[in-house]
């Protein structure tokens, strides 16, 4: 039998996979891939959750949800946009390379 | 459905669409005509807010949506914001290439998300109206796209952004497993049961995700760089829009909807504060960069408006707001005179502000009345709101002895900050220009929008009972349980 707290592990493990992958990776690319393993662990507990809490609240959770994939996807088209400017001025997507500001 | 009520955030993004397709058939040379239109119909908007009485709370949207008495004074002080910014941006433009339409468009949006932000009561509401915002920043920061520091900036706002949305949706899906609504009220009048661990852990995720939009430690590493990255008008809409729609949605969620957690959070959000103001005041002292000294004087006054927030009473988030709209007068001004006084592509050093009041004595003037209001000066109105946040912790300092710590560390921080915003003045005045430099022409927009924010700083001064009544009704109109 799966329960809501199996759905959480996942969530939570979802959620530390990415956000070990954005703190260690030095690829814009991957980073924002890392955050976005974040973003829908989320999801997936509020799903889950939404789930548990019956029609009213779930359907909100699930509506909820829809909205927060399509701001996801807005997020990582702006963020394709800048890595491809800056690639253009560098040829590289690395983020510690010669940053012209400091830390 | 009371869809009315949300008027003036429509009306702002419409004027955005509307500005986008009408550059579909404006020639190049009449850019600028756009520009001014803008600038028009955000004033408009603003002078129609004023139709709208605060009487009592009225909701749209099932509930998700409040229309009350701090709604419409964070919009009038948004509004106000987004009309100084253009005028900015409409100066600022004349160096970017192409996109003075689209500037201005995407200036009005992340107006609209941010007044979106004052009027949120759902936690979908306050997501979805802190992502306008914040993806409309990621490219209003990058927009001088062949400036490298402005891309570097983006993409370090974008990255930290990001993962702050990340923890701010992740506590938020906590809080509605703990309490079972999305709402921010529970089912039993104002405020959310928070006996739970799932609940306390999701508004502790939710802090460091608004912690974020207001810079306050440990989420303020951006603020320098993207403050000293970003273009002079985006840099100055990041610091009186941007973090007084975060202190909104913190003023909400804290006061209004989960007033025991912080009363139990009370010593780290104090903690916060204190390292706040030492953070910034410490880091900002050996900056020579004006944009980067403002961005860590920004860290700073986060500290310093928190002090509103953990006293947790209705005196302190009036204090918060008059502050608020002091400090987006002085900073508007700061990042003006920022815009104006630098030939394009050449880094702001405050050396190079050597002999401004020869170049042109008005923005000098207006450079240094912004610093010595944002040092708390009297008779300037930053010495006045310093003075309400002081108070109230001073007050409380009666009763428990760790007030009077944090007083005391704010009052060495204001110290501090006397040393280096009186830099800045003494590099307008008193420094030797290594070169002649010509005259600086000002355009009579920029001037009027700089004289609007020195009769701000000056007037809420001088006379600060308006102001102060007005933030008193506003902060009265919070539903502390």
């Amino acid at each position: 039998m799966i329960t809501a707290h199996h759905y959480l592990a996942v969530a939570a493990m979802l959620f530390g996979i990415g956000l070990a992958g954005a703190l260690t990776r030095r690829n814009s690319i991957l980073v924002l891939m890392s955050i976005e393993l974040m973003l829908n662990a989320a999801n997936l507990n509020l799903v889950a959750f939404g789930r548990q809490a019956g029609w009213e609240q779930g359907s909100q959770a699930a509506l909820w949800v829809m909205c927060a994939i399509a701001i996801a996807a807005a997020e990582s088209g702006v963020g394709l946009a800048l890595i491809l400017a800056i690639y253009r001025h560098r040829r590289s997507a690395h983020l510690d390379e010669s940053p012209p500001l400091k830390g | 459905m009371n869809a009315i009520l949300t008027m003036p955030e429509m009306a702002v993004t419409a004027l955005a669409l509307g500005l986008l397709v009408l550059d579909l058939w404006t020639p190049a040379d009449r850019k600028g005509d756009l520009g001014i239109a803008a600038i028009g119909g955000l004033a408009l908007i603003l002078a129609g807010s004023f139709l709208f009485g605060a009487g009592a709370p009225q909701y749209a949207f099932g509930g998700m949506y409040v229309l009350d008495g701090m709604a419409l004074f964070f919009k009038r002080l948004m509004l106000g914001v987004g009309v100084v910014a253009l005028a900015a941006a409409l100066e600022y433009s004349k160096r970017f290439a192409a996109g003075t339409a689209e500037y201005c468009a995407l200036i009005l949006l992340a107006v609209s998300g941010m007044m979106w932000a004052a009027s949120a009561n759902h936690w979908a509401l306050l997501f979805v109206s802190v992502e306008l915002m914040t993806v409309t920043f990621y490219v209003l920061v990058s927009f001088e796209r062949t400036r490298m520091p402005s891309l570097e900036a983006g993409v370090k706002y974008l990255i930290l952004g990001a993962l702050a949305s990340a923890f701010l949706v992740y506590g938020v899906a906590l809080v509605f497993g703990g309490t079972g609504t999305l709402g921010f009220a529970g089912d039993s009048g104002p405020g959310l049961g928070t006996g739970s661990v799932l609940v306390r852990v999701g508004l502790a995720l939710v802090l460091a995700g608004l912690g974020f939009k207001i810079g306050m430690v440990p989420c303020q590493f951006w603020a320098p760089d993207v403050y000293q990255g970003a273009p002079a008008p985006t840099a100055a809409l990041l610091a009186a829009g941007s973090k007084a729609a975060g202190f909104a949605l913190l003023l909400r969620v804290l006061l209004e909807a989960a007033p025991d957690w912080a009363l139990e959070m009370r010593p780290v959000l104090m903690l916060i504060a204190g390292a706040s103001i030492l953070y910034g005041n410490l880091c900002a002292i050996p900056q020579r960069n004006l944009k980067r000294l403002l961005g860590y004087s920004s860290i700073a006054h986060a500290g310093y408006m928190l002090l509103g927030i953990v006293v947790l009473e209705r005196a302190g988030a009036a204090a918060i707001l008059f502050y608020l709209a002091g400090y987006a007068c002085a900073v508007l001004a700061a990042f003006l005179v920022a815009a104006l006084a630098f030939d394009p592509g050449e880094p702001e050093e405050i050396p190079a502000l050597a002999g401004l009041h020869r170049r042109s004595p008005y923005l000098a003037a207006a450079l240094a009345l912004s610093m010595i209001s944002l040092a708390g000066i009297p008779p300037l109105v930053g010495f006045f709101g310093k003075f309400l946040l002081l108070k109230g912790v001073v007050l409380a300092a009666f009763d428990s002895r760790s007030f009077g710590w944090l007083a005391g560390v704010a009052l060495a921080g204001i110290v501090t900050s006397f040393y280096y915003y009186f830099g800045v003045v003494r590099a307008i005045y008193w420094s030797a220009p290594a070169a002649e430099r010509p005259p600086i022409a000002v355009s009579r927009v920029a001037g009027a929008a700089l004289g609007a924010c020195l009769v701000g700083i000056v007037a809420a001064g001088v006379f600060p009972s308006p102001l102060l009544e007005a933030a008193r009704l506003a902060a009265g109109a919070l539903r502390i349980p």
